[in-house]
């Protein structure tokens, strides 16, 4: 009975997520740039929010959309500063930061008024799927510019700005579409169309953000001021 | 026609299944980019390192061609002072002391020549300082040799270069230049030689004329023989700069170097 109840939270989506911590911890523990080594309590975060999003669903019965609404300012706070982290480099500015941050604080109020807190805040994570999109193809652009010479296949900021692009552009499908989805999948389908897309983006956001974390590890390892 | 719920979520995982075809391929696109670019940059760091080494192998050809000057100088020019100051000496007769002064006097005049041709040699021996003081005071430090031979009509003109390009591209533009009057002293049998220095807004030019014997320029090229003009032409292009060499038999030849400044 227990085991068939720890079974519930035992998904494609937990246990690539707990891997990718796994990763984190084990190759970014001593890490002394802070916007890597957050990567330990944001995927810390991520798990436990998947886990308590199942058992609300499973075991209290009732929708998980609040605890989803809540991580997404999370997602988006890190995600955005791990971006402006990468960008730094490239003499850019933080005030386009701020900007961001109170726009999408406007669209994430308005969008949970507008629902009276009663559902997931989909348009505002569209958008912010968007902006994450168009800020991934910015880094690609930078790096094209840069008449500096940086071997990619070994480069921890590529291979994570690789992933988040995969995930964002690869959930944009869905994310529009999702009230649908959420409408009519399960009657016209036995699975979730919706799931087994996002299993996809999630084994392959955490295997790109994983390595990731290995070649910063290298890096780290091969110049020992980086930590 | 409506469209059934079913055919509307299969659009949907197709358009993802297509989303996530596209940024593997962006992906693919930049890692190959990246590829070129260290390609590009490996070439870059190749020419440079041919650059330095031909800058070198420039810099030892102006030393050299400085050392046979020298040598020239010494064996023509204070050579031959030397000797005659001997002659006169041993031809001093003390009994004769009319004929002993002048001879002193003439032994005194050719000692003060024989200096000054000395002083002259260890300007010229510091070939890098006279590069350095500028393209135009190299030139002209080297025609007043020329100068001194009476074989040739010289001329020279210029405007008021402002040419203040790094001093590797200098060296390389006054050696070009020493190789062009090598070529005429030795095979043109020429009696004037006119030198034009001009800048220009953008560019500086140096053009060398002869009225020689000429050459027909495509054969000399395409002839082993024409090494000192691949060597023109080559120096020339590594500097960014291009070489034009117009000749024909018994026309005289000009040969114009055109550098951009930047």
């Amino acid at each position: 009975m227990i085991l068939n109840n720890l079974k519930i939270f035992v998904t494609v989506n937990t246990a690539s997520e707990f891997l990718c911590f796994l990763a984190a911890l084990i190759f970014l523990y001593r890490e002394k740039s802070v916007a890597w080594k957050l990567f330990i309590p944001f995927l810390l975060l991520t798990c436990c929010t998947e886990l308590a999003g199942i058992y609300i669903r499973e075991f209290m019965a009732v929708s998980n959309y609040g605890i989803y609404n809540v991580y997404v300012l999370f997602e988006c706070g890190f995600t955005s500063y791990f971006f402006f982290y990468l960008y730094k480099s490239y003499h850019y500015k933080i005030k386009w930061l701020y900007i961001w941050v109170a726009i999408f604080m406007v669209m994430y109020v308005t969008d949970l008024l507008y629902h009276d807190f009663s559902r997931f805040v989909s348009t505002t994570a569209s958008v912010m799927s968007v902006v994450f999109v168009l800020a991934s193809l910015y880094f690609y652009f930078l790096k094209l510019k840069d008449e500096h010479f940086e071997p990619l296949t070994f480069s921890a900021p590529f291979w994570w700005v690789s992933g988040t692009l995969f995930f964002y552009f690869g959930s944009t499908a869905c994310n529009n579409f999702l009230d649908y989805l959420a409408l009519y999948e399960r009657i016209t389908f036995s699975r979730s169309i919706r799931y087994v897309i996002f299993n996809i983006l999630d084994i392959i956001l955490y295997i790109f953000w994983s390595y990731a974390f290995i070649c910063r590890y290298r890096q780290r390892k091969s110049s020992p001021l980086l930590g | 026609m409506q469209i059934s719920s079913k055919e509307v979520i299969s659009l949907i995982g197709l358009t993802s299944i297509i989303f996530l075809i596209a940024p593997l391929f962006l992906i693919l696109y930049v890692l190959s980019y990246n590829r070129r670019k260290k390609s590009h940059q490996e070439e870059t760091i190749m020419l440079q390192k041919n650059f330095e080494t031909e800058l070198l192998r420039t810099q030892m050809e102006v030393q050299e061609q400085t050392l046979k000057t020298v040598a020239y100088d010494l064996h023509d020019n204070i050579g031959q002072l030397l000797s005659l100051t001997t002659i006169t000496l041993s031809s001093i007769n003390l009994n004769d002391n009319q004929n002993t002064a002048e001879k002193i006097a003439l032994v005194e005049d050719l000692t003060l020549r024989s200096i000054k041709e000395v002083k002259a040699l260890s300007r010229l021996l510091h070939g890098e300082e006279i590069v350095s003081r500028g393209l135009r005071a190299a030139i002209e430090f080297e025609l007043e040799w020329l100068k001194r031979s009476d074989r040739f009509k010289i001329s020279l003109q210029h405007n008021n270069i402002p040419f203040t390009g790094d001093s590797s591209v200098e060296t390389i533009i006054f050696r070009l230049f020493q190789e062009i009057i090598n070529n005429i002293l030795q095979h043109a049998k020429a009696t004037q030689i006119s030198i034009t220095l001009e800048g220009a807004v953008d560019s500086f030019k140096l053009m060398i004329a002869d009225n020689g014997i000429g050459f027909n320029v495509d054969e000399i090229i395409n002839r082993k023989a024409g090494m000192g003009l691949h060597n023109i032409i080559k120096r020339s292009t590594m500097i960014n700069g291009n070489a034009a060499i117009v000749s024909s038999p018994e026309k005289g030849t000009t040969i114009t170097i055109t550098v951009p400044y930047k």
